[in-house]
């Protein structure tokens, strides 16, 4: 079996192909923005010719394509979707604008102090494409006001006039009783026919009006977009000789054909970054690291996931650019620090401060010689010579680099590789603390985790941010560059369905079916219609969850059951469950209280797992010799630096510090007193000098 | 370790992102709806005297004067009880450092061996803390012995492990207390967390090294504060804001009482000063502010409104600031003074005085003048604690926070924020309407934008909302205890000439009222009779609560607002057709989805306005920019023989000599404190305020609007020191 994976990034588009004999090819174009199906298709070439064939050699033979894309993301940051039409519970009209008051929330940490920056998330649907219609159901799912369809009409046909591209149907209580919005849409498809619809009882059944209608707001505002982009590519990847299955990596983990996300591509948006996430847990099982902190550098951002044993915990809270969602999307934390960050010293404070103003890729650092004359953390790598290429193409210019951080370095009274120096320091710091912050505030503690640092930047920047961590250890996969792209292949194809119900005591629920189970299993399995028969993979497994909470309380706890039906001792395990994993994730000690255990959300997962063809032996070869010295700063002084080639390096090399370790498209830097050790896939794991003694880390057992 | 720029850096980045994983920490482990869902509850770190260095931004309110009870606990305990290692403190009482009882405050002293290096702290509000209400809020307090007994600062965890006897007697008392057991919780883990993190940055940096740097973040915050304050002109600024209490029952029956605070701030140089000492005395009850609420509210109000671009490290702040206050006034209550409700009542108008007098200090700044916000709102009706039954018979006691909806303010760039909740708790969130029916026996009628609630001016006040709501699936009454404040006069005011925001509305309807279909008070008028809510509140099963927050102030004269912006406004339902006449003189049709602005009619109506303004006299010219010292966006200071005169900053019209007080010579205008509300006139005691609009005499623009009680002399917001040398500072 061939698998194709392509993520297309903020700069580049990744191609990674695993070949039935396992050979990777892979590929790196520009990411066309505007056209992104071009940078799609050049990055595919790109890759095929790295395993000397043409693109539709590769296609023919191809059994699966799995694809992360940013379409929707760009739609949404370019405020290039549709012109939605909402439809409300009348009365609610402003649950979109008001969004719950949110003046702050998502906003950058320094905007977040500054009260002229304060403003509510952009409204995606304007008021006057927000329509009341009349009806209300209950919690208990009564319909207190009967839909009133002729007024249903005229509102939609009202919507329909005022230009609307898309509908959201998005009604109170509609995940107890979605008669009404169902309803709607088939008065939408009358009144309105070819229409793209969502219904939030579909999409996001979740309680809470806002994060529901924002959602179906989102959905509707990018699907026409992202479903012309689906059938275009689609079809261009069939007219190239492609007959196989077309999937695409979902924010929620996973991939899901491409066809299932007309009518949902809400679940695309982020799906590059969750590209990566995937990659990590799946290297991490084939080394045994269950527990993985994931760390992307990239040119104008850091990302950080986690994976927790062997899994990938979901977002409580879920936004994307300040929009609040209601579907289950991975965790991700991310600061606006990458490689073109700007530095520049603090008036009031007279400290040196990197970004969150970015030079972005274009005119880009000063070293890209783009005209950039702003000094960035590429430029301050640069100045100290960890740095002189990027992508086999580009050359950097050192002296602009230099003139770069001259002004900053005398504001500063330093020496240019002092301020270079500082750049670096400050710019990991704060990725150090994101990392911190990702596991520390997530109740984890980062010295039970591995951290992998993939993405273009990272292999260049991990021996700081991860070294004062006081992680287990560091690896650097050997397609950090393309890791999302080879995430993207090496992803199982998941789905999963569920429902939020008002919470109920667990204990009512003893011995009577729950009925919503069979309904999201049936929808859960119409994925992966015909898929068997084509015998690309496995059976498909189903796992039933319910989700469990204290009364009065805000975490939600999934927990699989045997079945639809519920008995003493299933109830009693599900409740053990329960508490054990509240209290790994709060505290030991935090679930003694007597609250009672409520059923608040019944949840489908369905997973067919994909094998991924054996890679062949790394045929790295060769013994550890440097390829050329460099002139680089290490702890205050200039050195000839050993640059050792990524690809001529044996299994089982030790390399220690002060040294470069390069590939066409990274760099790795390993600091004086650092060393790495390859392994048979041609990763880098490296061990770092023990940092400062850290006080214990106490539990709440200790004083509960 | 040395401590430069870099290492200074990586510090202040550290010590934010450690109190932003306490926050998270907090939630996470309480997880209870108002920490984890209204965000009403703040974490900060202190310094080894309890500096507060970092605060997260939630209820800013909250934290900035933690100080105060760190200060306690180091005067008091050092000998006994001690203060050691892994120990943490409880103290909900508003005399020493809380705003109201129901604030909870947990703080941690940060040990590296033998030596105190730093505090961390956190606040939450609980539900209940006792007391003879449930929720706490007691209408008819004489004196704080009839609200929850504040519990003075004791040491609930002692060496790691919470002392069983204190936690007991604290959960004894709350009606709550599962509740309470999990914040509780949750703070000593947040505590906790800051803590191992701090002795992190101990490790690499040193503890001198630490202890260096927060005293060199506290000493450039301070310094860069106090150049900001420099670059402001010098002068004095006053405001005064006005709540209302009524105390239905007991020996000290007083009805419908107003109470002043009075603010006269002045800036000299590098320092600000806020005097308080004009405001009334204090209530016997419920509405009074302790010290600490005062210094909060001030804090907060200053970091939000002249902090822009610089860190919120209130405790670098607290040294360039006085305040003057008169003891058992208001704003400075007396034990035993009830104080259980400051925080939606006087704390909203010295917030509403100091954010008004800022803003004026700012407008008279060229170079900051962007800065100039006017105010967002205070405590709206929907602000208020709930109890009953549901129809099982399990009681509930809550708070619901529809009140967070109201407008902020506007600046001379942008309009406020519709429906974005109070300045000084930006965090603040109100909860999912379906979160509250889930829970709560109501059925929520509607939710919606107020249209005409944001201030007029030529930049637009945010709306406020309207919220209503009936009992649901219960044969009994509903108790409510609002906060309602600004129900007989508008509380949140303009700036440099805009409109204060629409007034609150606080209404019970019978439920046959078409509330959810009404376009906003004007239609429900005369559906009910307005009363003040008060302690025998009820709402029964056949009737709705209808309540609505204020809009935000607007900023300048309403009729210099560009047409199409009212237009816009219009066709997003945020201005009615009529108001854009009665309120930016702005004529225009609306057709369908269409706005037509009828130019030449709207022309007309701004002249005979600006005619009107001036009692019929022809304002004369715009003559276009008059040079000048900048004193406000209307006023400048030039040259004339002999001294320095104020003019009219658009028409040059010579106001008075510098030195004189401005408003004596401006032209006033006198309306009712309903001027443009449909029910603020119907609430007994509203009779008692005017809101006074100031005019140029010259060119009719309007300078200034303020709310003032009948009567009253007019009171001189502006007084800025003559002669003098300029000395603002242009970048």
């Amino acid at each position: 079996m061939q698998i194709v994976g392509i993520d297309t990034g903020g700069t580049f588009t990744d191609t990674v192909i695993l070949t039935g004999d396992g050979r990777i090819g892979v590929g790196k174009a520009l990411t066309t923005h505007g056209r992104l199906m071009e940078g799609v298709i050049a990055s595919l070439a790109v890759a095929s010719r790295s395993l000397g064939k043409s693109l539709r050699e590769i296609l023919e033979v191809t059994d699966i394509l799995s694809h992360g894309t940013t379409v929707g993301l760009n739609a949404l940051l370019t405020n290039a979707g549709a012109k939605v039409g909402l439809l409300v519970t009348s009365g609610f009209e402003a649950t979109l604008p008001m969004a719950r008051s949110n003046k702050v929330h998502g906003l950058p940490d320094e905007d977040s102090i500054n009260a002229l920056k304060w403003r509510k998330p952009d409204l995606l649907v304007p008021r006057r494409r927000i329509i009341g219609v009349r009806e209300r159901i209950d919690v208990d799912g009564n319909i207190i006001v009967p839909l009133d369809e002729e007024q249903a009409r005229q509102s939609i046909r009202q919507l329909v006039a005022r230009g609307a591209e898309a509908i959201g149907i998005a009604l109170m209580w509609s995940p107890v009783n979605g008669s009404h919005e169902r309803r709607l849409a088939e008065l939408v498809a009358e009144e309105a026919p070819g229409l793209h619809v969502t219904l939030s009882s579909e999409l996001a059944p979740r309680i809470g009006e806002y994060e529901r209608t924002a959602t179906v707001a989102m959905n509707a505002y990018v699907a026409p977009l992202v479903g012309d982009y689906l059938t275009s590519l689609d079809e261009a990847l069939r007219d190239e000789g492609f007959s196989g299955l077309f999937l695409i990596v979902t924010m929620g983990g996973g991939a899901r054909r491409a066809s299932s996300l007309h009518d949902a591509p809400i679940h695309l948006l982020q799906s590059g970054p969750v590209g990566g996430i995937m990659a990590a847990r799946q290297i991490g099982a084939r080394l045994g690291h269950a527990d993985v902190l994931a760390t992307d550098v990239g040119g104008t951002s850091f990302d950080v996931g986690l994976v927790v044993g062997g899994a990938l915990p979901t977002a409580s809270r879920p936004r994307i650019d300040r929009h609040s969602l209601a579907v289950p999307v991975i965790d991700l934390a991310s600061i606006g620090t990458g490689g073109g960050s700007i530095a520049y010293a603090d008036p009031e404070l007279g400290v040196l401060r990197v970004g969150p103003q970015s030079a972005g890729s274009m005119p880009g650092p000063a070293c890209y010689g783009r005209g950039g004359t702003q000094p960035t953390v590429t430029d301050a790598a640069v100045v100290l010579g960890h740095l002189d290429h990027l992508g086999g193409a580009l050359i950097l210019d050192r002296d602009a680099a230099r003139s770069a951080l001259a002004p900053l370095a005398g504001k500063l009274g330093l020496e240019i590789e002092e301020a270079a120096e500082g750049i670096l320091r400050v710019a990991n710091a704060q990725m150090a603390d994101l990392v911190r912050r990702a596991s520390v505030q997530r109740g984890h503690d980062p010295r039970n985790f591995v951290l992998y640092a993939y993405g273009g930047a990272a292999p260049q920047h991990v021996g700081r941010y991860a070294a004062e961590i006081g992680v287990k250890a560091i690896v650097i996969p050997r397609l950090a560059p393309e890791f999302s792209a080879w995430g993207a292949a090496s992803s199982d194809m998941r789905t999963s369905y569920e429902i939020e119900l008002p919470a109920r005591p667990l204990q009512d629920f003893r011995d009577g079916e729950i009925d919503a189970f069979g309904r999201l299993e049936q929808r859960a399995r119409g994925e992966f219609e015909g898929l068997a028969e084509a015998s690309l993979a496995g059976a498909v497994e189903i796992r039933r969850k319910i989700g469990l909470k204290f009364s009065r309380q805000l975490h939600r706890i999934d927990i699989e059951v045997p079945s639809s039906r519920l008995g003493r001792a299933e109830i009693a395990a599900a409740e053990a469950a329960f508490r054990s994993r509240y209290e790994q994730i709060v505290g030991r000690g935090s679930a003694h209280a007597k609250s009672t255990i409520e059923l608040a959300a019944v949840v489908v997962e369905a997973r067919m797992p994909i094998v991924m063809p054996d890679s062949a032996p790394t045929g790295m070869r060769g013994a550890l010799r440097p390829s050329r010295q460099r002139r680089a700063w290490f702890g205050g002084r200039e050195q000839e630096t050993p640059v050792f080639l990524w690809a001529e390096l044996g299994v089982g090399v030790v390399i220690s510090g002060p040294a470069f370790i390069e590939s066409d498209q990274t760099t790795a830097v390993i600091y004086p007193g650092q060393t790495v050790t390859t392994d048979v896939d041609g990763n880098l794991t490296m061990t770092v000098p023990a940092v400062h003694k850290r006080s214990p880390s106490p539990s709440i057992g200790e004083f509960a | 370790m040395t401590i430069g720029p870099i290492e200074l850096e990586i510090i202040r980045h550290r010590l934010e992102a450690i109190n932003a994983d306490a926050g998270e920490t907090l939630v996470r482990v309480s997880g209870s709806q108002i920490a984890s869902e209204a965000s009403d509850f703040n974490t900060a770190i202190m310094t080894a005297d309890g500096t507060v260095i970092s605060c997260s931004k939630f209820i800013l309110v909250q934290s900035t004067s933690l100080n105060l009870i760190v200060r306690d606990i180091l005067d008091r305990y050092g000998e006994n009880p001690g203060i050691g290692r892994g120990d943490q403190f409880l103290t909900n009482d508003p005399y020493l450092g809380t705003l109201h009882q129901p604030d909870v405050t947990l703080v941690a002293p940060i040990f590296h061996g033998d030596r105190l290096i730093a505090w961390a702290g956190s606040t939450v509000h609980e539900p209940d803390v006792g007391g003879p209400v449930s929720g706490g809020f007691n209408y008819a307090a004489r004196s704080i012995f009839d609200e929850a007994i504040p519990i003075p600062p004791v040491k609930i965890v002692e060496a790691g492990s919470v002392r069983r006897d204190i936690e007991r007697d604290y959960l004894a008392r709350t009606r709550t207390p599962e509740l309470n057991a999990l914040d509780l919780l949750g703070q000593i883990a947040a505590n906790r967390a800051s803590e191992r993190q701090v002795l992190e940055l101990c490790a690499a940096y040193g503890t001198d090294g630490l202890v260096h740097a927060m005293d060199r973040l506290l000493a450039s915050t301070e310094a860069a504060f106090r150049r900001r304050l420099i670059e402001l002109p010098d002068g004095i600024w006053r405001e005064n804001s006005f709540i209302q209490h009524e105390q239905r029952s007991g020996a000290d029956y007083l009805p419908n009482q107003v109470y002043a605070v009075r603010l006269a701030m002045a800036k000299a140089g590098d320092k600000l000063s806020f005097d308080f000492t004009a405001s009334d005395d204090q209530a016997p009850g419920a509405v009074n502010s302790t010290y600490p609420t005062l210094a909060n509210f001030t804090m907060a109000a200053v970091l939000v409104h002249i902090c822009q671009g610089l860190p919120w490290m209130p405790g670098a702040i607290w040294r360039t600031i006085d305040i003057h206050t008169r003891k058992a006034s208001i704003v400075d209550a007396e034990w035993p003074a009830g104080v259980a409700m400051s925080t939606g009542t006087s704390a909203q108008a010295i917030r509403n005085c100091v954010s008004g007098c800022l803003a004026r200090l700012l407008d008279g700044s060229a170079a900051h003048a962007h800065m100039a916000m006017a105010s967002s709102q205070s405590s709206g009706a929907g602000g208020m604690s709930i109890s009953g039954h549901r129809r099982d018979g399990t009681p509930f006691t809550t708070l619901f926070l529809d009140e967070l909806s109201g407008g902020g303010g506007a600046t001379v760039r942008a309009d406020g924020s519709d429906t974005s909740g109070t300045a000084t708790s930006p965090g603040a969130t109100p909860s999912n309407l379906e979160t509250n029916e889930a829970y709560y026996p109501v059925l929520y009628l509607t939710r919606r934008e107020l249209a005409d609630s944001g201030g007029p001016g030529m930049r637009r006040g945010g709306v406020g909302a309207m919220h209503a709501y009936r009992p649901h699936q219960t044969d009994r009454s509903i108790a409510l205890l609002s906060m309602a404040q600004g129900l007989q006069h508008p509380a949140t005011m303009g700036a440099a000439g805009g409109e204060p925001g629409l007034p609150s509305g606080f209404a019970i309807m019978s439920c046959d009222v078409p509330v959810a279909v009404s376009s906003g008070w004007a239609e429900l008028a005369d559906a009910t009779d307005f009363r003040l809510p008060d302690a025998a509140t009820r709402l029964y099963p056949d009737q709705i609560l209808v309540t609505s927050s204020q809009g935000g102030g607007g900023f300048g004269d309403p009729l210099e607002r560009d047409p199409a912006a009212v237009a816009m406004d219009v066709l997003d339902g945020l201005v009615s057709v009529g108001n854009a006449l009665r309120d930016f003189g702005v004529v225009l049709r609306l057709d369908g989805d269409q706005v037509e602005i009828d130019r030449d009619a709207s022309e007309a109506a701004r002249k005979a306005r600006l005619k009107v303004r001036l009692g019929g006299r022809d304002p004369r010219t715009i003559e276009g920019p008059v040079s000048g010292r900048r004193l406000s966006s209307h006023f400048r200071a030039v040259a004339v023989s002999g001294g320095e005169q104020v003019v009219c900053a658009v028409c040059g019209h010579g106001i008075c000599d510098a030195g004189e007080d401005i408003y004596a010579s401006l032209a006033v205008h006198e309306a009712v404190a309903g001027e443009r509300s449909a029910i603020t006139d119907r609430y007994p005691g509203s009779e008692r305020f005017r809101i006074r609009h100031f005019y140029c005499p010259g060119c009719a623009r309007q300078v200034d609007v303020q709310v003032a009680l009948s009567g009253d002399p007019v009171l001189e917001a502006i007084e800025l020191p003559f002669p003098r040398n300029p000395t603002e500072t242009r970048p």
